[in-house]
């Protein structure tokens, strides 16, 4: 999963990026309204963390230009204006979920699952699963039949991809784009051993390869 | 206070009694003057012609009665004479048995004597000398007729008079209603902007009432500015203190930390009242209250951007709904009307299991607010002390103490009534009584 932050407060950024890298997620950080109007709308970010006090253009705005310019992310706002006035305003503007700051960082964990499974029209799951697994996020392992597996960081990232996009047929550059953030070398042959390490755990059915084409998360339990 | 439509009829008809009076009064007693010294010429006339009549008879001085007029012969003619000799008196025949008090001096007198058959007689005294003799001629002219007509002047006048008045009172009514016609437009804008209705007064008035209205059109731009600029700046702080806030919570819940589950629960523990008693006050301060008569809140227009907000933070498919009469405008601030049922609701949407409904009814104080769910709701004997303290009564769903301290600051901020009562829905069922904001409140 590949977030976009926009958060001016450094320190903040800081806790927010570690927390989100911890939790087996590619973040993005940027800190002005201009560069998050740009960037947001030409990455393939796979979830937004918008605040909405921002130097350049304020956060609103932004989130404005993007929804007038097509763009279908979610966007979870993040902010310390949390008045109900502001929240309607926010939501007007397009965003998909508010979180007042100050916030406990497992309460804004458990939104971004949220909106995530919902995105992918998976509303009504407390947790992911497919084929048969049950991921526990929060763990970073996955069950099977009762029965735990655990796994890497980089086998967590890699399976909670494939599970919100079961049925999907993914090349191996789109999983690259969508697992790791901006500033990192993206290899192919990185992507092939994890694949090749998560068949070992689960299964080697349950991840098709489709040649020429990609990886298929078949959503066959074996 | 008297309205100034009174306070002119009342001047205008007190200075017309006293001037409608005076005159009539006055010009009365100039015709009456005029008219007595007409008449005593003529009487001085009669006088000298009984003089002229007196003859020298067999039996010394006498009267000739074919001089005489015949008014004098008539009894109770209105006609009389009396002649006073030194040692004799003659009366005209018209006395007939009645007297006539001899006058005091000579001349007209200035009162009206006593005559036959209640006649008020006019009477003229000459004093001549005549074949030698002193002789006094009175005589006197019934003056009841003209006292008569001068009573039905007076009733005329007086009923003339009291349509007068009433015609010019009512004239005067119409005129001041059309010129004071502005000045009730006003008046009665200032009720609409009271009641919601506009948020500013019509500035095409008469030049006497542009400063008021350009006044009070400049206080409501002037507080309306004030408490937004307010209402930022508390936003900022509120940015400023939250955000370093968010940094300490999560930087309390690192790992390094674990080994200290002391220092990290009371850590967390003072950070969770900072920002309870942040939010509480931030919250306080944003309030407009009653500061701005021309605030307003539709409901058709804002509940349903209110839903939808609470439907996307309470995404468990929640039936959510609001009943509220056709283009109802709430007499209050939007943004505190908002934090109110955003609050109200929020909290429900957290107990409920599947349905929220608010409810907004006029009543004849002003207005009802019912937010219900289907929660557990709330036992009656805990409610007082939910109320009174705004306690939390579940750590596991935050904020639900909070946000009715809130809501409770609001509905004090505008002299309403919160209740907490069973829901038909099977839940809580918070009633709120708000009454209609009014001008005359001190």
């Amino acid at each position: 999963m590949r977030l976009l932050l926009v958060e001016d407060h450094v320190p903040l950024a800081d806790e927010l990026l570690a927390g989100l890298s911890r939790h087996g997620y590619a973040v993005d950080w940027l800190a002005d309204g201009r560069d998050a109007l740009y960037q947001g709308a030409s990455e393939p970010y796979d979830l937004i963390i918008l605040d909405l006090g921002l130097p350049g253009t304020p956060g609103l705005q932004v989130l404005e230009h993007w929804r007038a310019g097509g763009l279908a992310t979610p966007v979870l706002i993040l902010t310390a204006r949390g008045s109900w006035s502001e929240r309607i305003e926010g939501l007007k503007a397009g965003a998909d979920d508010y979180l007042s700051k100050p916030f406990h960082p497992e309460e804004l964990q458990l939104r971004i699952q949220a909106l995530l499974r919902r995105a992918h029209g998976l509303a009504n799951q407390p947790q992911l699963q497919a084929a048969g697994l049950l991921l526990d996020e929060s763990r970073q392992c996955v069950r099977r039949n009762g029965e735990e597996i655990d796994l890497t960081s980089a086998e967590f990232r890699l399976l909670r991809y494939f599970m919100l996009h079961a049925g999907q047929i993914l090349s191996k550059s789109h999983l690259a784009e969508h697992l790791y953030d901006g500033e990192t070398e993206r290899d192919s042959n990185v992507i092939e051993v994890h694949v090749n390490h998560l068949r070992r755990k689960i299964g080697r059915k349950t991840i098709e390869t489709r040649r020429g084409q990609g990886y298929r998360f078949s959503g066959e339990a074996v | 206070m008297k309205s100034i439509q009174q306070r002119l009829s009342l001047g205008l008809i007190s200075i017309l009694l006293v001037i409608g009076l005076l005159l009539g009064q006055t010009s009365l007693w100039l015709f009456d003057l005029g008219l007595r010294s007409y008449l005593q010429a003529d009487l001085r006339d009669e006088a000298e012609s009984l003089l002229v009549a007196m003859v020298r008879g067999p039996q010394g001085i006498q009267l000739n009665e074919q001089r005489l007029s015949a008014a004098f012969q008539r009894p109770f003619s209105g006609h009389y004479f009396r002649i006073d000799f030194a040692d004799k008196t003659w009366r005209s025949r018209s006395l007939w048995d009645s007297e006539m008090q001899p006058a005091s001096q000579p001349g007209l007198q200035d009162e009206l004597g006593d005559g036959p058959q209640d006649q008020l007689l006019l009477t003229y005294r000459g004093d001549y000398q005549r074949f030698g003799q002193q002789l006094s001629v009175q005589v006197a002219q019934d003056y009841t007729p003209v006292l008569q007509s001068f009573r039905r002047v007076r009733q005329m006048g007086l009923g003339l008079g009291v349509a007068a008045l009433l015609l010019i009172l009512l004239l005067q009514r119409l005129t001041v209603s059309r010129a004071l016609r502005p000045l009730e437009q006003v008046r009665q804008q200032i009720a609409q902007l009271q009641q919601g209705q506009r948020s500013e007064l019509d500035s095409r008035v008469p030049r006497e009432l542009e400063p008021l209205v350009a006044q009070i059109n400049h206080l409501l731009a002037h507080t309306e500015d004030t408490l937004k600029r307010s209402r930022n700046a508390l936003g900022n702080l509120g940015h400023a203190l939250k955000t370093p806030l968010a940094v300490l919570v999560s930087l309390a819940g690192r790992d390094e930390l674990q080994a200290y589950p002391e220092l990290r629960a009371s850590l967390l523990d003072s950070l969770q009242q900072i920002e309870q008693r942040l939010t509480r006050e931030l919250g306080r301060a944003r309030l407009a209250g009653e500061a701005l008569p021309g605030s307003h809140f539709v409901c058709a227009e804002e509940l349903p951007g209110l839903f939808a907000t609470l439907a996307m933070i309470h995404n468990r498919g929640l039936h959510l709904d609001w009943q509220a009469a056709a283009g109802l405008r709430l007499p209050w601030d939007r943004e505190d009307m908002l934090e109110l049922l955003g609050n109200l609701l929020d909290n429900a949407c957290k107990w409920a299991s599947s349905q929220v409904r608010l409810r907004i009814e006029c009543t004849a104080e002003g207005y009802q607010f019912k937010v219900e769910d289907d929660g557990p709701g709330i036992d009656a004997g805990q409610r007082a002390e939910v109320l009174n303290r705004g306690t939390r009564m579940d750590e596991q769903v935050a904020g639900h103490g909070l946000g009715l301290g809130i809501v409770r600051d609001i509905v004090d901020a505008w002299g309403g009534h919160l209740e907490l009562m069973d829901s038909q829905l099977g839940g809580l069922c918070v009633q709120i009584q708000l009454p209609q904001p009014s001008l005359h409140k001190a």
